[in-house]
């Protein structure tokens, strides 16, 4: 019999879209599809079970779903909600961002043949050494301390995908450094992600015989938060499912287009949506916020979206707070008032219902100060953090949740981490060996059980015991290893995290005893019943002078921060910004003007 | 899908094998030459049933020539797919596999038994090696057990014993057939089948003799252990559940009035064969397989020359017709019979040669000769009606018609060339048309040594008949220069060094000018009624061989029929008499299989 790896569980939870059409009929779409969904609308809900019911009832092993997302963090929600359904053995589900897609699943398989100018087997750069390339190459054309930027240089490379172009050009010192920095690169015989994305690009436009490959493995393609990966998947979507007759069923929302510096650009979703090949479908009942913050959202964007909140009657509460002592006296005033009285007003909050968001890590630094000495335990998520989130860290996290006593109830599952242990395998290994090496696993991860224990030790067992042997032979792993060389030097003593025991590295997500600190970018995706968002000044959100460009995304991430809330919203400002020579009172920000107005016009 | 290509290194009987294949593929050749070990090739990459264990080979898998040096060798067998691209599901399966996009888009599997990775040293012994079975380009690209599961190679042994796998409902290729029989019953069927049965029982368990016969057995019971240990026995039938009865049907032949196990060996292969087919048509009907690659060792075993023919007939894909779309099943067959060789299409052949000087087994196939589709029409029939001759021979001598075929064996005897040792057959293609054979036998095709004789045919005031006929086959079977411009003699120059020899005229005419005059002069009159002007010209020519009216002598030789002719005349040859073009093929062709 054909296995079919999916459970019925599916149809339970989808019996529950009956009350909302929007999801309904996304649910029920057969053709290419573009769910616009608005903030708390269930997107994640609807795309979860759209690929079960997918995996169920429309593609058989070995032919599947590939579901691309913006980061290893959404991939790795995605991959646990879809577990829950009872899914996580289906081998022929791909879940994974942009660049692991096209790595695992166009550059390997098809980058030889179409003679790509690179070499294979593909080794990608560590971050250490695509920075030395980067450093070399602009000193070397521009001299040392020149004004040109790392960021500009990838947004440039992601966004302008035609090198023969004017627009390729146009930026004539971008494009010379880009260029040299990529022949250093292949002089080591190298790749860097955005190479991955660029070079699956162009396999996908210029080689016509990819197509039917491509749609042999994957007949469904699904995408989530759209708005934010660039032109280069854009093209690569268009392409397969309108050339190559793969089915589309992307997810996003235009409104929370928050990478622009990067390439990403929210139109290319509307641009989907337009189209008359693909059925769109608006999801505007909002089950996460009060209906006081759905309408105050909808002002502080300035359009009109017609959103619903799906409970009228919950109370909000939304405070402009003036701190007149700058950030430290913001993050001061959160820890001391707001925090305290917030967990009071509700019976069962806990710290893990409560965020601070931030504009960057600076003003993280000020905030985690605050909140250290006001005896908060917190997690951090912002590029200061000991650590960045790769697919590895993210499983050494798993495997210590399931130690610590995850393996009692089966949260994460076993075999949803032994699957993931052998996707970091560049190869797809024989089945003898497969099996050698999920013995050896298990067995290790059985004899770490603990509930208690410092989490320097469980990951020096693990990497002792199966990791490192992994990271020596997988050298297309090299820049994920660094991430987990960070792990471990915050982890020793002395490091950031030396105190972390193997608990709260295995539930450094969603952990209730945790305050979280995030920047507004990574808050995208996460709720709280209680948002405080601190430097809402002119000249920190937004800067001064901002291109009108510019100011609609700044506008747009603001926005996203008020979504994130379910009950509360605290805005906090000063009135000022700290520049090089002292504080610069430029007001506070522009956009808490305009939403008190509003607010205010509305009667609210 | 097909399979496209087959290469085998350092395996088995087989040194360096690289060979092209057809639609499906019949695997010819004599006993030991190979035939199993290139299906067992293939199981290394594609037999779901064979352990870890069976695929980690031993010294006796590596190719003898490797004498010493077997220890660092390296084994290789790889199949390269193709005409997948119309399932989705295959193209799935082989996405990582593919070698050549096309079209026509091409895969590979390759398995490879080498010394260890990362050894860092010479092996020494087999203890040091591993076997990887990957996919495409990169040894990386490992291939698990779950393609195999659904591409599966499904092997029929030569000589099974048909009778035993019938017997045991394990292995029979019925049980399938009846579990699905037994799945179909609704249970009103059910119901009435057991109430039928029960009364059977009923009835038969009630027959006064039969319980008088239950009756004896239970009193010698109690005589034996007493009233107290004695269970009471009855007689009746068992079983008597449904599913149980079911399992307990049996194919019988005969009208019913024998078991299989009565039925000739041959008998029991057919039913075995058929059984196996339909098994092969549920697998793919109900998705367990994507596609079969079903092996059938010499099914000619154990069956009349007829039948045998018959059944390749059936396997060999005349299925496909009443139906859109071919199956999904590649035929593979092996034989070591010319009669089976002769109906297989001749794009299916593989042929395996034993080249003695290398100790090594080749291949050979036609699957990519250019042939036209007239050329391939002309040699199926010419193959079939011949038995398929042609496909065993190690040379080839090329002729216009019958009398070349029985003369120019007995000048082989003659000069002391022995044909039957030397695997030498003379093949005569009825007419001037060399074409289609020189490419079947040519470098592209079978890569059999062969010669053409061909008669010069001249033409009053333009050049011979054979000037366009050899460089029609020059220009065939070599591309690199024209020899449209040359002169006749220029032409006769290349075509020697190629094999192709021509006479003055005709074969009897230079039969006659080699001084075979008295003998055919003595044919002739043997088997015609002359005249007497007839037989004083025939005099005349006989003393003065110069004065000889050739019109007139093939007329007479016509009349009793060329073939005839040469057959009478056979036995008069000697080395004397060997016309020279004659003795040039002949001593051409023995160099060449020597």
């Amino acid at each position: 019999m054909p296995s079919r790896n999916v459970g019925t569980a599916y149809l339970a939870q989808a019996a529950e879209l009956a009350g909302n059409p929007g999801q309904l009929a996304a649910y029920n779409s057969q053709g290419h599809c573009v769910v616009l969904a608005g903030p708390g609308s269930g997107k994640t809900k609807t795309l979860v079970l759209k690929l079960a019911r997918i995996l169920a009832e429309d593609v058989e092993a070995p032919r599947g779903v590939a579901c691309i997302t913006y980061s290893q963090e959404c991939a790795r929600e995605l991959a646990r909600r879809i577990e829950n359904l009872g899914l996580q053995q289906a081998p022929n589900l791909f879940i994974g961002t942009v660049h692991g897609f096209c790595l695992r699943h166009l550059l390997m398989p098809y980058g030889r043949l179409a003679g790509l100018p690179i070499s294979f087997p593909l080794s990608v750069a560590t971050q250490r050494v695509s920075d030395r390339l980067l450093k070399q190459t602009g000193d070397a054309l521009f001299g040392q301390n020149h004004p040109y930027k790392v960021i500009d240089l990838g947004r440039h490379r992601r966004s302008v995908l035609n090198r023969n172009s004017v627009a390729w050009r146009s930026e004539e010192e971008l494009a010379a450094w880009a260029e040299a920095y990529e022949a250093a690169l292949r002089d080591e015989g190298l790749i860097d992600y955005d190479d991955m994305v660029v070079f699956g690009q162009r396999l996908i436009a210029e080689h016509d015989w990819v197509l039917p490959l491509v749609q042999a493995k994957f007949p469904v393609l699904a995408v989530d938060e759209y708005q934010d990966l660039g032109v280069a998947l854009h093209r690569i979507v268009k392409r397969l499912a309108f050339d190559g007759g793969v089915r589309l069923f992307a997810v996003g929302d235009a409104d929370q287009s928050i990478y622009g510096f990067t390439g990403a650009d929210g139109a290319l979703l509307m641009e989907l949506a337009a189209r008359r090949d693909i059925e769109p479908v608006q999801l505007q009942l909002n089950y996460r916020s009060g209906a006081g913050i759905v309408t105050a959202s909808e002002m502080a964007l300035g359009e009109a979206r017609g959103y619903q909140a799906s409970d009228p009657a919950r109370q909000t509460t939304i405070e402009f707070v003036l701190r007149p002592g700058g950030m430290a006296d913001q993050a001061a005033h959160a820890v001391a008032q707001i925090i305290p009285a917030a967990l009071a007003s509700k019976p069962g909050r806990t710290l893990g219902d409560i965020a601070i968001l931030y504009k960057d890590y600076r003003a993280g630094d000020i905030v985690a100060e605050a909140v250290a000495t006001g005896g908060l335990d917190h997690i951090r998520v912002d590029t200061a953090a000991p650590y960045r989130k790769v697919a590895l860290t993210s499983w050494v996290e798993d495997c210590a949740a399931w130690c610590a006593g995850g393996w009692r109830v089966g949260r994460p599952q076993l075999r949803g981490l032994l699957d993931r242990y052998r996707a970091f395998h560049r190869a797809s290994l024989d089945d003898s060996q497969a099996k050698r090496e999920e013995q050896e696993l298990t067995a290790l991860l059985w004899e770490l059980r603990a509930d208690q224990q410092p989490a320097r030790e469980f990951v020096a067992s693990l990497r002792n015991g199966v990791v490192d042997h992994l990271l020596a032979a997988e050298l297309a792993l090299a820049d994920q290893k660094e991430q987990l060389d960070r792990m471990t030097a915050a982890l020793a003593e002395g490091g950031a995290l030396a105190s972390l025991d193997i608990t709260s590295l295995g539930g450094r997500d969603g952990s209730p005893d945790h305050l979280n600190l995030l920047t507004l970018h990574s808050a995208k995706g996460c709720e709280y019943d209680v948002v405080i968002m601190v430097g809402l000044d002119l000249g920190n959100l937004p800067w001064r002078n901002e291109t009108p460009e510019k100011l609609r995304e700044s506008r747009r991430l603001f926005y996203v921060g008020l979504t994130r809330a379910r009950d509360e919203v605290h805005m906090l400002y000063s009135g000022f910004v700290d520049g090089r020579y002292g504080p610069m009172r430029f007001g506070r920000s522009p956009f808490l003007d305009e939403l008190e107005a509003r607010m205010r016009a509305a009667g609210i | 899908m097909r399979v496209s290509r087959v290469r085998l290194i350092n395996f088995a009987n087989f040194s360096d094998v690289d060979v092209e294949t057809g639609e499906s593929i019949v695997i010819v050749g004599e006993n030991k030459v190979g035939k199993s070990n290139f299906i067992r090739g293939l199981q290394l990459i594609l037999d779901p049933g064979l352990s870890e264990r069976d695929r980690q080979l031993g010294l006796e898998h590596f190719w003898d020539g490797l004498g010493e040096d077997k220890v660092g060798a390296t084994i290789e067998v790889s199949v390269d797919l193709t005409d997948f691209t119309n399932d989705p599901r295959l193209m799935a399966h082989l996405n990582d596999c593919v070698i050549d996009p096309g079209p026509p888009m091409v895969a590979r599997l390759t398995y490879r038994f080498q010394p260890k990775a990362g050894l860092g040293r010479a092996p020494e012994s087999l203890k040091d090696y591993e076997y990887v079975i990957f996919g495409g380009n990169d040894p990386e690209m490992r291939i698990g057990g779950a393609l195999r599961r659904m591409l599966p190679i499904d092997v029929q042994v030569a000589l099974r014993d048909a009778e035993k796998d019938l017997a045991s409902w394990r292995n029979s290729p019925l049980r399938p057939l009846i579990e699905d029989l037994a799945a179909s019953l609704d249970d009103d069927a059910r119901e009435e089948i057991q109430n039928q049965v029960d009364q059977a029982q009923r009835e038969l368990a009630g027959h006064e003799e039969v319980v008088a016969t239950a009756e004896r057995i239970s009193e010698r019971l109690i005589a034996i252990a007493g009233g107290q240990h004695a269970v009471p026995v009855s007689l009746g039938l068992a079983p008597t559940r449904v599913d149980a009865l079911l399992r307990s049907l049996r194919l019988l032949i005969d009208n019913g009035v024998r078991g299989v196990g009565d039925a000739s060996l041959g008998t029991a292969n057919l039913i075995f064969l058929a059984l196996k087919s339909l098994e092969l048509d549920r697998l793919v009907s109900e998705g367990e397989r994507d596609h079969t690659f079903f092996v059938v060792e010499e099914p000619e075993a154990h069956l009349h020359p007829h039948v045998q023919r018959l059944v390749y007939r059936y396997f060999l894909g005349t299925r496909a017709e009443d139906e859109d779309e071919a199956p999904p099943l590649t035929t593979i067959l092996t034989t070591h019979s010319p009669h089976i060789a002769s109906v297989t299409p001749i794009r299916s052949i593989v042929l395996l040669r034993h080249n003695a000087t290398d100790g090594k087994t080749v291949a050979v196939s036609t699957a990519n000769t250019p042939f036209t589709q007239r050329d391939e029409d002309d040699l199926q029939r010419y193959i079939d009606v011949t038995r398929g001759e042609i496909l065993f021979s190690r040379g080839v001598i090329l002729v216009e018609g019958d009398a070349e075929r029985f003369i120019i064996p007995a000048f082989a005897d003659a000069l002391g060339i022995p044909f039957d040792i030397l695997g030498i057959t003379v093949c005569s293609v009825g007419g001037t048309n060399f074409t289609p054979y020189v490419k079947l036998l040519g470098p592209k095709g079978l890569n059999i040594p062969h010669v053409i004789l061909t008669d010069r045919d001249p033409v009053n005031g333009k050049p011979p008949l054979a000037h366009r006929r050899l460089i029609n086959l020059l220009n065939e079977v070599d591309d690199e220069y024209g020899y449209d411009d040359l002169d006749i003699d220029e032409v006769l120059k290349y075509a020697a060094e190629f094999g192709y020899f021509v006479n003055e005229s005709t074969l009897e005419s230079d039969l006659f000018a080699a001084g075979m005059t008295e003998a055919m002069k003595s044919v002739i009159e043997q088997e015609l009624p002359l005249r007497q002007v007839t037989r004083d010209a025939l005099q005349e020519w006989v003393d003065d061989p110069d004065q000889v009216d050739e019109d007139r002598l093939l007329k007479l030789i016509e009349r009793i029929g060329k073939g005839r002719f040469a057959q009478a005349l056979a036995p008069s040859v000697s080395e004397d008499v060997c016309p020279a073009y004659i003795r040039s093929a002949l001593e051409h062709i023995r160099d060449a299989v020597a």
